[in-house]
């Protein structure tokens, strides 16, 4: 009896002091952080943090003020910024919800390794949001703009560039822990997205920016930034972009088009595509091959062209080998000679295949990179024609 | 006798099963990693292949004295005195892998989940589990061992289920880059941390029911876990590339983080790292057991139970002293500790079995 009742004793006393949690962290003690944007003035680094606001986003419709509020602070180092961050802001910043990181085009350039341990070293950030770099602009500026349709622009610019991978092509979804392990490769230099605040940005921090049909300001995604290591020296364009994502088999899903040879275009619909890149050294000289295969289907006609024949389907075929593999060999020489960096990963192919010549290569790698022989070969299958087979455009003239 | 109770065989090879994964799920690609680069797979199976040999070696210490524990028979073979030192070595070792494993514990949730919280908090409630079940006896360590393995085996096929969409097998290419030295280097902790921790095993062997299905049930105990060691090498790598394994503190949980079903399955690391919380939780109580059973056959004591209290707590103050940082366990653990698992779990043993046979051999003629 007695045993039982200090048993109680200690029992209850437990459940006094050993409830809860030490480090609780309390929702409405969080700033959810959604985009994070990082410049770079002088020595120290400036922070943008954009941050929900919990009632305009909440399921109620109709508020008056922002559904988002962005903080900005200075500091030697990320986390003494986002820490000062607190002199301002009643709440802490939370990064477990970060959905994208803009980095500024003038830290890109000055290099923006020193910017990335923060994020791989706290635990709260996860890996699961998007690093793209603002073009010609600061970080700052675009997280300031709102937008409709997701009224959050983090998760906004978050999606565009989800979808704009897979429907679209030229854009490239990089992650932390993917860009790291390219950042510290041999055989690799790193590659992201570019991200531009278009119009007219005063307004695009105003409500009135989602109150009109067309949007005043605008952010959109184009080309992807060349870097050598940590820093960027140019860009691709949105073409030299697809065919980025064309050898390093990132396609899931694009548009191209194929001019006929009497006038007028054809555009085709990627569904599937399936790069296979092989590296070989021939007496110290590396040789890259590259084949893909491509599976389409006929989106739009705008020529002349019998659909309903056979060889028509191998002629497209063929034509649309022959501009692949020619836009695919432009960007990769162009590449080599503008850039002098291995963005493709042939390094890294070079490595895998022949581990023993890699080791004499790859002190001296972006040296041999701008004259190895890249070989294309792109091999296409039409698949469907869309609702119609021949266009009614046949049938329309004269 | 000190322990009166029993496990069955499957209790036993549940128990192997489950000390082997222990720690080892945490630290263990890390370390292989850090050698062996993308052929830590290999070591692991090299690990695995030597560790299935010392668990043999380890049934046979065992059947010198079938019914008696290592303690005890260390003093038969050894004598008196060098028998009391030899079990003190192995006491102290024992006492020490369960500090070292509780401080692992502490440091994990500390770096992952409860930054702030003290070491000692999250350390004391864990310990006081440790304490219950200790005291509870064998019976109960092996019944929750058995009751909580459908939980660790459904969490990990959930973990390597999800993962597999992840994985890029040019992730382990090439084989064998700078030839076989570093996989070698890296198959040394596979085979320490898993298999010659279950040195312990040789301190509950009297007590299982059917002496002799043993080496069967020892061997298969070893080998599953062996596997599941395995398997979890290979997604670190496979997933999240052998440079990042190698970096990461804990590669495991980094997997768990990686799950991403859709949009709707994320987030659920917290819930995976249950299954390395379970099993060194096993762990810490299998080697705690064993520290206080032996200490009680040492000193020929009535009960080992009321020693429980006192050398848990002298456990949860020398976990925090046994390093002042995260780098300098590391380093520990990585370089030094491997070679005091082949000292007890090795060398040790080696050494009964050879004197066992020396003195047989020399008794027999004076015995005729």
């Amino acid at each position: 009896m007695k045993r039982s009742g200090l048993l109680l004793c200690i029992c209850i006393s437990l459940v006094v002091f050993v409830t809860g949690c030490w480090n609780r962290r309390e929702l409405n003690e969080l700033a959810i952080a959604v985009g994070m944007g990082i410049d770079k003035s002088g020595d120290q680094y400036e922070i943008t943090v954009q941050v929900v606001e919990p009632s305009e986003v909440a399921g109620k419709k109709g508020g008056t003020s922002s559904p988002v509020t962005l903080f900005q602070a200075k500091g030697p180092s990320i986390l003494e910024a986002l820490r000062e961050i607190t002199t301002i802001s009643p709440r802490i910043i939370y990064l477990a919800h970060l959905r994208v990181l803009v980095l500024g085009e003038s830290l890109a350039r000055a290099g923006m390794a020193d910017a990335l341990d923060f994020m791989s070293r706290e635990p709260e950030a996860r890996n699961d949001f998007f690093i793209v770099v603002a073009k010609e602009a600061k970080a700052s500026d675009t997280l300031k703009i709102l937008t409709n349709l997701e009224k959050v622009p983090s998760v906004r610019l978050f999606s565009t560039l989800e979808t704009s991978e897979q429907q679209w092509a030229p854009t490239t979804t990089v992650k932390l822990d993917e860009l790291i392990s390219v950042l510290v490769s041999e055989g690799k230099h790193p590659v992201l997205t570019g991200l531009v605040p278009l119009g007219d940005l005063a307004i695009g921090e105003t409500r009135k920016n989602t109150e009109t049909v067309k949007s005043p300001a605008e952010l959109q995604y184009t080309g992807l930034a060349v870097f050598r290591k940590d820093k960027l020296i140019g860009w691709l364009s949105n073409e030299e972009g697809k065919a980025y994502n064309y050898v390093t088999n990132q396609i899931k899903g694009t548009v191209g088009y194929v001019s006929c040879p009497d006038g007028g275009s054809i555009s085709l619909k990627v569904i599937r595509s399936k790069t296979k890149v092989k590296g070989s050294v021939n007496d110290e000289q590396p040789q890259i091959e590259i084949e893909v295969r491509a599976e389409a289907n006929v989106g739009e006609v705008q020529c002349h062209l019998d659909l309903t024949k056979n060889e028509t389907i191998t002629k497209v075929e063929k034509w649309a080998n022959e501009k692949l593999e020619n836009l695919i060999e432009m960007t990769v020489s162009r590449v080599q000679q503008d850039y002098k960096v291995d963005i493709f990963g042939f390094g890294e192919v070079i490595h895998r295949s022949n581990p023993k010549a890699w080791k004499k290569l790859k002190d001296h790698w972006d040296q041999t990179f701008v004259n190895i022989p890249v070989h294309v070969k792109v091999n296409s299958k039409i698949r469907t024609l869309g609702k119609v087979s021949n266009s009614f455009l046949e049938q329309l003239k004269e | 006798m000190l322990e009166g109770g029993k496990i069955s065989i499957r209790q036993l090879t549940i128990l192997v099963m489950l000390v082997t994964i222990g720690d080892s799920i945490l630290v263990l690609p890390s370390i292989s990693t850090f050698y062996a680069q993308q052929d830590a797979w290999v070591s692991s199976f090299i690990g695995m292949t030597a560790g299935l040999l010392v668990v043999y070696v380890f049934c046979m210490v065992g059947q010198l004295y079938p019914h008696l524990t290592l303690i005890q028979s260390i003093q038969q073979i050894l004598g008196k005195w060098v028998g009391a030192i030899v079990s003190l070595l192995f006491l102290a070792y024992f006492f020490l892998s369960a500090t070292a494993h509780t401080r692992e514990v502490g440091d994990f949730l500390n770096i992952e989940m409860i930054q702030e919280t003290p070491l000692q908090a999250s350390q004391i409630l864990f310990i006081s589990i440790v304490i219950m079940a200790a005291r509870l006896g064998l019976e109960v360590i092996g019944r929750t061992a058995e009751f909580f393995t459908p939980l660790i085996l459904i969490i990990f096929l959930i973990l390597i289920m999800f993962l597999l969409p992840q994985i890029e097998l040019e992730r382990i290419e090439p084989l064998l880059e700078n030839g076989i030295k570093p996989v070698l280097m890296g198959s040394i902790p596979c085979l320490a941390f898993p298999f010659l921790e279950l040195v312990t095993f040789l301190m509950i062997l009297p007590y299982v029911t059917q002496t002799k299905k043993i080496r069967q049930g020892f061997l298969q105990g070893a080998l599953f876990g062996g596997i599941v060691l395995i398997i979890i090498i290979a997604m670190s790598v496979l997933v999240l590339g052998a440079d990042e394994t190698s970096r990461s503190i804990y590669p495991s949980y980094s997997l768990a983080r990686k799950i991403s079903l859709g949009r709707f399955l994320e987030r659920v690391e917290s819930s995976i790292a249950l299954m390395w919380l379970l099993t060194i939780s096993i762990k810490i109580t299998l080697y705690f057991y064993a520290f206080i059973l032996g200490l009680a056959q040492l000193f020929k004591l009535k009960e080992y139970r009321m020693l429980a209290l006192p050398a848990a707590m002298l456990l949860i103050v020398l976990s925090p002293l046994i390093s002042p940082n995260i780098t300098y366990y590391n380093v520990l653990i990585a370089k030094y500790w491997p070679y005091l698992d082949l000292t007890y779990g090795l060398l040790f043993p080696l050494l009964l079995i050879g004197v066992y046979y020396v003195r047989k051999i020399s008794k027999k003629p004076t015995e005729a």
